[in-house]
């Protein structure tokens, strides 16, 4: 093999190398992108004008009231399995101490904001990603832009911020009506004799310090990743794309980002 | 924001393309030099069978596609020089009419024509709905329309484009192929307005494949042109 061949050799090596390094993150890095501009332009006054309040209100009622059906049926039947079944076997084996420890850490931190970002994800994501998808295969954005409309801010913007709201709303919503749901089964089995509020209270006791932060950020910010990775997936399609490519890979990237979003706080916190 | 460019106190051409060059030849524009100088309350008649190429010019008069060499103008401001957030205020000034998929079809009809004043402008709604309401009467509307886009006739769907286009008095229109064979009761009515638009100061674009569209309109003092693969060349004795 000449010099030239092995030179040809090792920069399309290369070439691959680099094609792949780029492709695979490209995604999460207009996420982090777009997540900063988001910050960056709802601190802005400016930005809050009324069509934008009109479509974050419009959003926020959609996604929490649409949602609300289905997380008030899953909290109950997770009150009915994980909480009812986690105070009885506790119970048995004479740690009924713990009870309040575990659901604070297992239901409230680790499987209600999971549960909730994909009933989001599943009930408003999709949503959201076919709007935007039809939107911008149609062309649409350029009659917004022609018009001096910034789909970023018009759009995207308040999606996302509904989003956030509605995920800690219905995760707060979930954690109570989860735990008030499995306190019921347990005392009409007269597995617990105390009241609801001796019930609450010990599992709000057991709750860390630092739960107080990690918890009310896992809810927002799994809302928040859903909300803008459901909208860029949306607005980040090709010509070759339709809302059968679109609807699953917007899918899996709800979901990789709720999953995301709770190791990292996980890790951290 | 919109309101806070003022149109009243500037004197000079409302748009003005001075040996602009699109950077991307594209689908759309030929890679030539583009020169038109409009001033307020004067309509240019433009010629153009392509409706990608019209689309292009529109978006070139509205700095939607960028410029290389030579510039493009509007209410003395140049595109290139301006941000992002002054460059979206700016165009809240002007009013377009666009060719095919014109409408969000997400939104209702009321939000659709309402958006742009919304975001641009700080009018009391009262007022925005009071105008908007007046104008879709004027063009044969029962009032302003709160359907979705789908719900709407096709005509219906033309008179709600010209609502949304003379909506808040903008400063320069830019109308793709604004009349097709709609009946003579609304194209008067536009006929009317458009007239209504030029003597508050409105600059007129007017793209259309074909000539016989403004016959009713067209006046010896307008400038003709007609765009094609060699650029926008002036017409004389149409």
């Amino acid at each position: 093999m000449t010099f030239p061949d092995r030179f040809l050799l090792v920069q399309r090596s290369l070439a691959a190398f680099g094609r792949v390094a780029r492709s695979q993150p490209r995604f999460m890095l207009i996420m982090i992108g777009a997540a900063w501009g988001v910050v960056r332009e709802a601190i802005q006054p400016v930005t809050w004008r009324r069509s934008v309040q009109i479509e974050f209100w419009r959003n926020l009622r959609q996604m929490t009231g649409g949602g609300l059906v289905s997380v008030l049926v899953v909290a109950v039947l997770t009150g009915f399995g994980i909480v009812a079944q986690a105070v009885y076997w506790l119970g048995f084996a004479g740690m009924a101490q713990m009870t309040g420890s575990i659901l604070s850490t297992v239901l409230v931190r680790e499987i209600a904001p999971v549960l909730v970002g994909i009933i989001l994800l599943g009930r408003s994501g999709m949503l959201i990603v076919t709007d935007l998808g039809n939107i911008t295969l149609q062309k649409q954005l350029r009659v917004l832009n022609g018009q001096g409309i910034d789909p970023f801010i018009a759009l995207l913007l308040p999606r996302s911020l509904a989003m956030t709201v509605s995920g800690f709303t219905l995760g707060m919503v979930f954690s109570l009506i989860a735990l008030t749901m499995g306190y019921f089964v347990c005392w009409m089995k007269n597995i617990v004799t105390m009241p609801i509020w001796s019930f609450m209270f010990q599992v709000i006791s057991s709750v860390h310090p630092e739960d107080y932060i990690s918890i009310p950020l896992k809810f927002l910010l799994s809302g928040f990743a859903v909300g803008l990775s459901c909208c860029l997936s949306g607005m980040d399609i090709t010509s070759e794309d339709d809302l059968t490519t679109i609807l699953p890979k917007g899918f899996s990237r709800g979901i990789m980002s709720v999953m995301a979003i709770n190791v990292a706080l996980d890790v951290i916190f | 924001m919109a309101d806070s460019i003022s149109t009243a106190q500037f004197i000079g051409p409302v748009l003005e393309l001075s040996n602009a060059r699109p950077i991307f030849e594209g689908e759309g524009l030929s890679y030539g030099r583009y020169n038109l100088t409009l001033n307020a309350g004067e309509c240019a008649l433009i010629q153009c069978r392509d409706k990608q190429q019209a689309a292009s010019f529109t978006d070139l008069c509205s700095g939607l596609l960028p410029v290389g060499e030579g510039s493009v103008r509007c209410l003395g401001l140049d595109w290139k020089e301006l941000e992002d957030r002054r460059a979206s205020a700016l165009r809240g000034h002007i009013g377009r009419i666009y060719q095919g998929e014109e409408w969000l079809a997400l939104y209702p009809m009321q939000m659709n024509i309402l958006w742009a004043r919304l975001y641009h402008t700080r009018r009391k709604l009262d007022s925005l709905v009071k105008e908007a309401v007046q104008l879709s009467m004027r063009l044969g509307l029962p009032g302003l329309p709160t359907q979705l886009p789908s719900r709407l006739s096709s005509l219906d769907l033309r008179r709600a484009e010209y609502v949304r286009a003379f909506i808040g008095h903008p400063a320069l229109m830019l109308m793709e192929e604004p009349v097709l064979d709609e009946p003579q009761e609304l194209y008067n009515a536009f006929l009317g307005e458009l007239t209504s638009a030029r003597e508050r100061g409105a600059a007129i674009v007017w793209i259309s494949s074909n000539p016989l569209s403004w016959r009713d309109y067209e006046q010896g003092n307008m400038q003709k042109f007609r765009l094609s693969d060699s650029g926008l060349t002036t017409l004389r004795g149409m």
